[in-house]
């Protein structure tokens, strides 16, 4: 589904050029479930970014589903995004002027999905997620583990078929973490292709293939063989 | 996509209710005195053609370029009346003479003093009546009284009053000549305290002793239907070339070049200023906004909104902003233009039918195109930040931050 070759990218700065990712290549299968770890700034969140479409690489290729995604202009880039990716990130980052049902529309609406269609979507990830209670409730009521389910079904709202989760557990406490990690093994299980970066080996340990980065090149990679 | 986007521009300004309502009450305020401005650059120019249309002739007939009274007058105005009367462009030519008349009050035993208009007998009337009886042809010495001078002199319609009247600076003043109040009126360029009144010419030639050698101030004239004020000029040029015969339309030019080109321009100073202040007003809200929504906007690029579409979400909080307080601003305006109006025509000289704030149609329209305009130049800036926001180094400084 993703095939990345030989990634740089490089932040100027001040001080001079920050060289953040050094050369990474990498392939990512449909319905794969692929964990990177690293030390902080060792540029996998940067990697994700890159991933996800969302920031481009200094030099290097990448293709989503056999299109180059450096020759897509904004509006095509944004549109791979909304439809076929997902994204969860550290903070949540749910529009605080929003209930829950309406952040989880709010990608819905914007790919053009009828009302009608969106409140049933929206309906089927509340229940998924475990949340059809809080569904009229705004972010601010919402626990931390709440509003990170919240985030998850939101990143799941268009079907994508790759979801992107940087630190998704990285504000919760252990509890509430290993309930988020065992939502996003649900996700992988039904089909998504799932990257997470984190910090916290135990989501890692739930990954097909770890990925450790250090210094913004991929240091070394483990599979995990798993019983079927 | 606009729709949406409009949606939930509306749903951004809501979450943010002291945001919002600075700005449209801000807008509403500025809107105000732009709309007024608008009103103003042009009220004068309205009201004095409105003013000079009401009268009922459209051709005024002077010796020079100089305002009544204060120029060269109209020698031989009876003949000269006479053969412009005569010209088939012509359907009705009058004369007027402004004289100085005084009244002894029987009460208080002061002498009060107005500017009498003598006219001649004529269809058209350019007063309006607004108590007892117009005059009529034969009454040689009605008068009609203002309501001031009424008011002063306590006469009512049917009472006699004596009036000595000077129509010639160096002849000492006759005994005074009684006139009989036919009735009360508004004469169009009375201001508020002027003391005025008007009675046919021959009677007011009679009681200064002046006859018809005293010069006129003006002939009034009314286009025959047909040919035009114009053509009533043109004809009057052709056969008195040394007259300064104008139209209406030519008056109201000549003001507007001379004294009402003041307003326009403070109405053009202060309309900018408005429109800048309008524009900084809400650059500022939209901006403040963004850079308190900067993790959210990164977070909507993120999960697939282009740049094109969050900019849209900020052009449509401007709109809706300046929109909202742009029609607040209409009533307010109003409201505002009636109070400046009142306080503009307390100068003296204004006729009190003449309005500094006239509204037009036109008035509504360019305040709508400038709002529109302020509401795309305000938002130009805070566009910019979020189609130029990097995605990944906003989201990163929001979690370290």
């Amino acid at each position: 589904m993703i095939v990345a070759r030989n990634l740089v990218k490089t932040f100027p700065m001040p001080a001079g050029p920050v060289r953040a990712l050094r050369g990474v290549s990498l392939s990512i299968d449909a319905a794969e479930y692929l964990a990177i770890r690293g030390p902080s700034g060792c540029g996998k969140s940067t990697l994700l970014h890159i991933l996800g479409c969302v920031d481009p690489p200094s030099s290097g290729s990448l293709s989503f589903d056999g299109r180059a995604v450096e020759s897509l202009s904004d509006v095509e880039r944004s549109l791979v995004r909304l439809r076929s990716i997902g994204f969860v990130f550290q903070r949540f980052f749910l529009l605080p002027m929003l209930t829950a049902a309406e952040n989880i529309e709010v990608p819905q609406a914007e790919a053009g999905l009828a009302r009608e269609q969106r409140r049933r979507r929206t309906a089927e990830l509340l229940e998924y997620v475990g949340l059809s209670h809080r569904a009229e409730h705004r972010p601010s009521q919402l626990s931390g583990g709440e509003a990170q389910r919240v985030a998850v079904a939101r990143a799941l709202a268009n079907r994508p078929r790759l979801l992107l989760a940087d630190e998704p557990t990285g504000e919760l406490d252990r509890a509430t973490g290993d309930q988020i990690a065992t939502l996003l093994d649900r996700v992988h299980a039904d089909g998504t292709a799932l990257v997470v970066v984190t910090h916290d080996g135990a989501i890692a340990e739930r990954a097909q293939r770890t990925l450790m980065m250090r210094d913004g090149v991929v240091t070394a990679e483990t599979r995990l063989e798993r019983e079927t | 996509m606009i729709g949406r986007a409009f949606v939930f521009a509306g749903r951004n300004l809501l979450r943010q209710p002291g945001r919002a309502s600075v700005g449209i009450f801000g807008i509403a305020a500025v809107g105000a005195l732009l709309f007024d401005m608008l009103l103003l650059s042009r009220g004068l120019v309205v009201s004095f053609r409105d003013l000079l249309d009401g009268i009922g002739f459209d051709v005024r007939v002077v010796a020079s370029d100089a305002a009544p009274r204060s120029g060269p007058r109209l020698s031989d105005a009876e003949n000269l009346t006479r053969q412009i009367a005569g010209l088939p462009q012509v359907d009705e030519a009058v004369t007027v003479r402004m004289v100085d008349a005084t009244v002894d009050e029987p009460r208080s035993h002061w002498t009060i003093g107005f500017e009498l208009t003598a006219i001649d007998p004529a269809r058209r009337r350019p007063w309006t009546i607004m108590a007892g009886a117009d005059l009529s042809i034969d009454s040689g010495q009605g008068i009609l009284l203002n309501a001031r001078l009424a008011d002063a002199l306590h006469a009512r319609p049917g009472d006699s009053i004596k009036v000595r009247v000077s129509c010639i600076a160096d002849r000492a003043a006759l005994a005074p000549a009684t006139f009989r109040v036919a009735g009360i009126a508004e004469f169009p360029f009375d201001d508020e305290r002027w003391l005025s009144a008007a009675a046919w010419t021959h009677g007011v030639l009679g009681a200064c002793g002046g006859g018809s050698s005293v010069p006129a101030d003006m002939i009034m004239i009314a286009s025959r239907e047909g040919y035009g004020a114009d053509g009533a000029v043109a004809a009057i040029r052709r056969i008195r070339p040394g007259l300064r015969p104008a139209t209406n339309e030519e008056i109201v030019a000549r003001m507007q070049q001379q004294g009402f080109t003041y307003f326009r321009q403070i109405s053009t100073v202060l309309s900018t200023i408005t429109m800048l202040f309008g524009f900084l007003l809400i650059t500022v809200l939209l901006t403040v906004s963004v850079n308190q929504r900067l993790g959210e906007i990164a977070t909507l690029r993120a999960l697939g909104f282009s740049r094109a579409r969050l900019a849209a979400d900020i052009f449509w909080q401007s709109v809706l902003l300046v929109g909202t307080g742009g029609v607040l601003a209409l009533p307010l305006g109003y409201l505002l233009a009636q109070w400046l109006d009142r306080i503009l025509k307390a100068m003296p000289q204004i006729p009190a039918s003449m309005h500094f704030f006239v509204f037009e149609p036109r008035a509504l329209v360019v305040h709508g195109a400038l709002l529109v305009m302020t509401a795309i130049v305000a938002a130009v800036y805070p566009m910019r930040l979020v189609s130029a926001l990097p995605i990944s180094a906003t989201l990163r400084n929001e979690v370290v931050g």
